[in-house]
């Protein structure tokens, strides 16, 4: 007896009876809507007609080889991940170096930035990779911290880990991603169980160093004036006012209803820049209204839901931390990234997660959500 | 570690409130205000024109390139409350009246912020002027435009073609390619068939403008890429001399007289130069032509009548675009017809009797020889030599007979099919537009022409085209191909003008159109049979007047004349020739046609021996005073 039920018991617990379906589901909708919000674009814009088939099935490409990243992370068992986080953490920052070596790192075409690797006609992106690395080795830390709130040795540690990433990747330079990688590791940092006290020193460091760094002009004029153009739109230069402005028409005039798919005048004579990347969430708000911006929304928040949950299930503190710091990651993105678009935060280049252009933020995304399913399944074990 | 999970979901949780209350505010409360500005919204387009492609001879000789035209251009924005005092100083400056700068300035094509043409060409003193005295100008540019210039003249006018405006009845389906109403586009020759290649991409500056049409801000620049240059197959010193020769042959069938004693008109005339063993287009001559720099400068009224109203009709290439009856030239092809289908043979004997009745015909028709005399037996390759009708006439009777013995089915209209294997009744195919057919009469023709056949198809109609004469029609240059055909053994080359189609960055966009892959079913040995038929008329035959003094020995020169009756018009003269270092491999083909010219051997014969001597560098040895009489 003992045996027959020890057996279903096992049978019960084997991982990949514990998928988090709604959670994959919710991926394939998201990726979905961003094809959709894709075609639109290119598919009306009269210039961009040679790139549209081009571009929509690039995307649709990389979001299926996407879901074999989520099979084939999910299958490994996520504690793995502790064991060479170390590996993976170098791995991210010798990346992030040789990126800015000339000669292996490609430049952008405006010759400013040095941001990404181009590999087989492909873009790689380290500080994308960056984001989930440095969220892997924060984890393994926080996790074998033993007592109940990191002892502030324990934190200087943590916060020298998160700052190199952040650093070379702000030197880019890369405000965005410096951005989501701050926003990671005060995340996991709550919910590692850091103090009050603490936090909020940390907050007040955190401002003066931003501070600091216009006034020291480690932060550029040009990005400056764009991370502020949202605050102070009559001083904003040209571009960044005429992006916010297009971009504010574009979501505003969609309305309750939205004026209709493939019909936002805004999207189809290209009037947003950028927008198949960083400001695709204007199609949605013109095609689509009130009612499909709040769809969006209510999809990102599900997922989170779902990444927040599997924190509180995991009964590992390496998995609970590794689930919390994808999901600020998901929340920070999506929650600058809109809220560039709707004009109440700064304009950085930060890509909306699975809507946005672009392979190396679509694959980490994924890979993001393997991780959670690898979490997920293993969660008795 | 769970109470901290959800402080995080709460910070999250809070960005969604953020959020959504945002968009409420952007989208519900504040739309109206944003869909107006969506409304007043707009992109304008501003194009660049490229570089058109230029045209080169086969040895990189320019013949179309372009210049530079100084134009005025005003921006009616930029003008602002001065535009009244600026269109008068204008008006004075290029002295033209106020109200046709006006006019110009009310164009309802362009958009206020377009600058407008109002003159080209204008003298440089025009451009100095304006920039010193920029104030009293405000909006008014002088910029400088590509327009076509032809180096050579009017040198091949026809092959090469002209630009012109496009029309508002075709710019619907023009626009979706990008072109734009104030856009030229090739209108014939070369510059309409290899438009596409020619013309180059444009360049686009993208503008937001708001809805008083002022500029917002600039979107993005693409900058125009040239356009392909042709290299044609065309020789410009071969081109030249048979234009001269053209020209001049015409003047001198203008001091003969037709049979009436009327001095003939000569009013028009063809040449083709093909090599004969690839199709490619030497020179090609028509005449009366046109000056293709009327057309760049703006065509004067009465320029626009010459060109288009009057019945000289200079616009059209006579080498390609109409069918002529061919008379006699006619005779080598058919003649290869009869022994092809077995009804002359090459060691046969046929009677040159001065009248011919088809066999049975109680109807009284007579076809005469175009002389009375009764020139007794003779080969086929003597009848050819001596343009002997009355032989061709009884090959006439055959292929008709045959015809009846078929059931009268369209598989027995021998002679017809014979004479579409060489490509007569269709276009060539050349890379030249409006290309003519041609005609090769048969009972389907026949029928829909009741009154010259009351009674359907009759033996005259096989008879008459055997001869090459009445109803039957071929263009030059589908004279050219068969000709070649005959000259190389048996390849019907498709005509080419292009070479190579190249792009500014050198690599080759397109190889010649030309192909021999096509051939006519006939041995070798007939072939160079009626080739030496044709040697002989040079040296015996009907041309041997004309080429008396001609160094046959050091260039082999083959032909035949022909004599069209054209009533109520006088006689089309043609000579078709071919000429090589021996027989048995011409290089070039040469058809010269005149219009009204008279006989062949006082008409066109003389142009193509003088061109043959042209294209070998021969000196002139003269061929004056040779009568006519013979076809």
């Amino acid at each position: 007896m003992d045996m027959v039920a020890g057996r279903v018991w096992a049978d019960e617990r084997r991982p990949i009876r514990h998928v988090d379906w709604v959670l994959l589901l919710l991926t394939v909708a998201l990726t979905a809507v961003g094809l959709l919000l894709l075609h639109s674009i290119s598919a009306t814009t009269p210039d961009e007609a040679a790139f549209w088939l081009v571009r929509v099935i690039k995307q649709g490409a990389t979001a299926g080889f996407g879901l074999l990243v989520v099979v084939l992370i999910a299958s490994f068992d996520y504690r793995f991940f502790k064991v060479y986080a170390g590996f993976i953490y170098l791995a991210a920052l010798a990346a992030l170096v040789l990126v800015k070596i000339p000669g292996i790192g490609a430049t952008d075409p405006s010759g400013v930035a040095q941001r990404w690797f181009a590999i087989a006609g492909l873009q790689i992106t380290p500080s994308e990779i960056t984001k989930v690395c440095a969220i892997v080795m924060l984890a393994a830390i926080l996790s074998e911290i033993r007592t109940p709130e990191p002892a502030l040795a324990d934190l200087a540690r943590v916060l020298a880990v998160a700052a190199v990433p952040l650093v070379l990747v702000f030197l880019q330079p890369d405000i965005g991603t410096s951005i989501v990688l701050a926003a990671i590791a005060v995340g996991m940092l709550i919910v590692a169980g850091t103090r009050l006290k603490h936090l909020l020193v940390l907050t007040a460091t955190g401002m003066v160093l931003i501070g600091l760094a216009f006034q020291v002009g480690v932060i550029q004029d040009f990005q400056r004036q764009r991370l502020t153009a949202f605050l102070d739109r009559a001083n904003a230069p040209e571009d960044a006012k005429y992006n916010l402005d297009q971009s504010l028409i574009a979501v505003g005039s969609g309305g309750l209803l939205g004026r209709g798919y493939l019909k936002g005048t805004q999207t189809n004579l290209d009037y947003v820049p950028r927008q198949h990347t960083d400001f695709i969430f204007t199609v949605a708000g013109e095609e689509f209204g009130f009612v499909g911006a709040m769809f969006v929304l209510l999809l990102y928040a599900l997922i989170l839901w779902r990444a927040i949950r599997i924190a509180t299930l995991s009964k590992d503190p390496f998995g609970t931390l590794v689930a919390a710091g994808i999901a600020s990651m998901f929340a920070i993105q999506m929650f600058v990234n809109i809220g560039m678009v709707i004009g109440i935060m700064p304009i950085t280049g930060i890509p909306l997660p699975f809507l946005s252009y672009g392979g190396s933020s679509i694959l980490v995304s994924f890979a993001a959500i393997g991780m959670l399913e690898s979490i997920h399944m293993r969660r008795f074990s | 570690m769970s109470s901290r999970i959800k402080v995080l979901a709460l910070l999250v949780a809070l960005m969604f409130v953020a959020l959504s209350t945002r968009l409420w505010f952007l989208q519900v409360l504040a739309t109206t205000q944003f869909q107006r500005e969506a409304r007043a919204n707009s992109v304008r387009f501003v194009y660049t024109e490229p570089l058109r492609g230029l045209m080169y001879d086969d040895r990189g000789r320019p013949l179309v390139e372009n210049q530079e035209s100084l134009e005025v251009r005003v921006n009616r924005d930029a003008m602002g409350n001065q535009a009244e005092a600026v269109v008068y100083r204008l008006a004075r400056l290029l002295n033209v009246p106020v109200r046709v700068l006006v006019a110009r300035l009310q164009d309802k094509r362009y958009y206020s912020f377009q600058p407008i043409p109002v003159a080209e060409f204008v003298q440089p003193r025009v451009r100095d002027y304006i920039a010193e005295y920029q104030e009293l100008f405000p909006g008014v540019d002088v910029v400088p435009t590509s327009v076509r210039a032809y180096p050579q003249g009017r040198t091949a006018a026809h092959v090469l073609g002209y630009l012109g405006p496009i029309f508002a009845s075709e710019y619907d389906k023009l626009k979706n390619k990008g072109y734009q109403q104030s856009d030229v586009i090739g209108r014939s020759g070369l510059e309409q068939v290899y438009e596409r290649y020619l013309r180059g991409t444009q360049g686009i500056q993208k503008f937001i403008v708001n809805s008083n049409g002022e500029t917002i801000r600039a979107l993005g620049v693409k900058d125009p890429t040239a356009g392909d240059d042709l290299h044609l197959t065309i020789d410009l010193r071969i081109q030249r001399a048979a234009e001269r020769q053209l020209r001049e042959g015409l003047v001198r069938a203008r001091a003969g007289t037709d049979s009436n004693h009327r001095p003939l008109l000569a009013n028009a005339g063809a040449v083709i130069v093909m090599d004969a063993q690839t199709g490619a287009i030497k020179a090609m001559a028509s005449l009366p032509n046109y000056d293709p720099r009327w057309l760049v400068q703006g065509l004067t009224k009465s320029e626009a009548n010459y060109l288009y109203k009057s019945a000289a009709a200079p616009s059209l290439n006579r080498a390609i675009q109409l069918g002529y009856v061919p008379g006699s030239t006619f005779k080598p092809i058919t003649g290869l017809a009869a022994l092809k289908e077995g009804f002359a043979t090459i060691g046969g004997y046929y009677p040159c009797d001065a009248t011919y009745t088809h066999p049975g015909d109680t109807s009284g028709t007579v076809f005469n020889n175009w002389t009375t005399a009764n020139l007794g037996m003779m080969t086929l390759s003597r009848a050819i030599t001596i343009s002997c009708d009355t032989v061709f006439d009884r090959f006439g009777s055959d292929f008709y007979t045959q015809y009846v013995q078929n059931q009268l089915s369209d598989s027995g209209l021998l002679l017809q099919n014979d004479l579409r294997e060489f490509g007569f009744g269709t276009p060539t195919g050349i890379d030249l537009p409006s290309e003519g057919s041609g005609l090769v009469p048969d009972p389907a023709w026949a029928k829909t022409q009741p009154t010259l056949f009351p009674d359907g198809w009759v033996p005259g109609g096989d008879i008459l085209t055997m001869i090459g004469s009445t109803y039957v029609m071929a263009t030059p240059l589908q004279l050219a191909q068969a000709y070649s055909a005959i000259a190389n053994g048996g390849h019907l080359c498709r005509p080419h003008v292009v070479d190579e189609v190249v792009a500014p960055d050198g690599t080759v966009v397109k190889r010649s159109q030309g192909r021999c892959s096509r051939t006519i079913p006939y041995p070798p040995s007939e072939l160079a049979y009626i080739r030496g038929a044709l040697g002989s008329v040079i040296t015996s035959g009907t041309a041997s007047c004309t080429f008396s003094g001609f160094p046959t020995s050091q260039v082999w020169v083959g032909g035949k004349t022909g004599t069209a009756e054209r009533p109520p018009y006088q006689d089309t003269s043609w000579f078709a020739a071919m000429a090589g270092q021996n027989q048995n491999a011409p290089k070039y083909v040469v058809i010269a046609m005149i219009e009204q010219g008279g006989f062949g051997a006082t008409g066109a014969a003389p142009i193509a021996r003088h061109l043959i001597e042209d294209i070998y560098h021969l000196p002139d040895n003269g061929s004056g005073g040779c009568g006519g009489g013979d076809r």
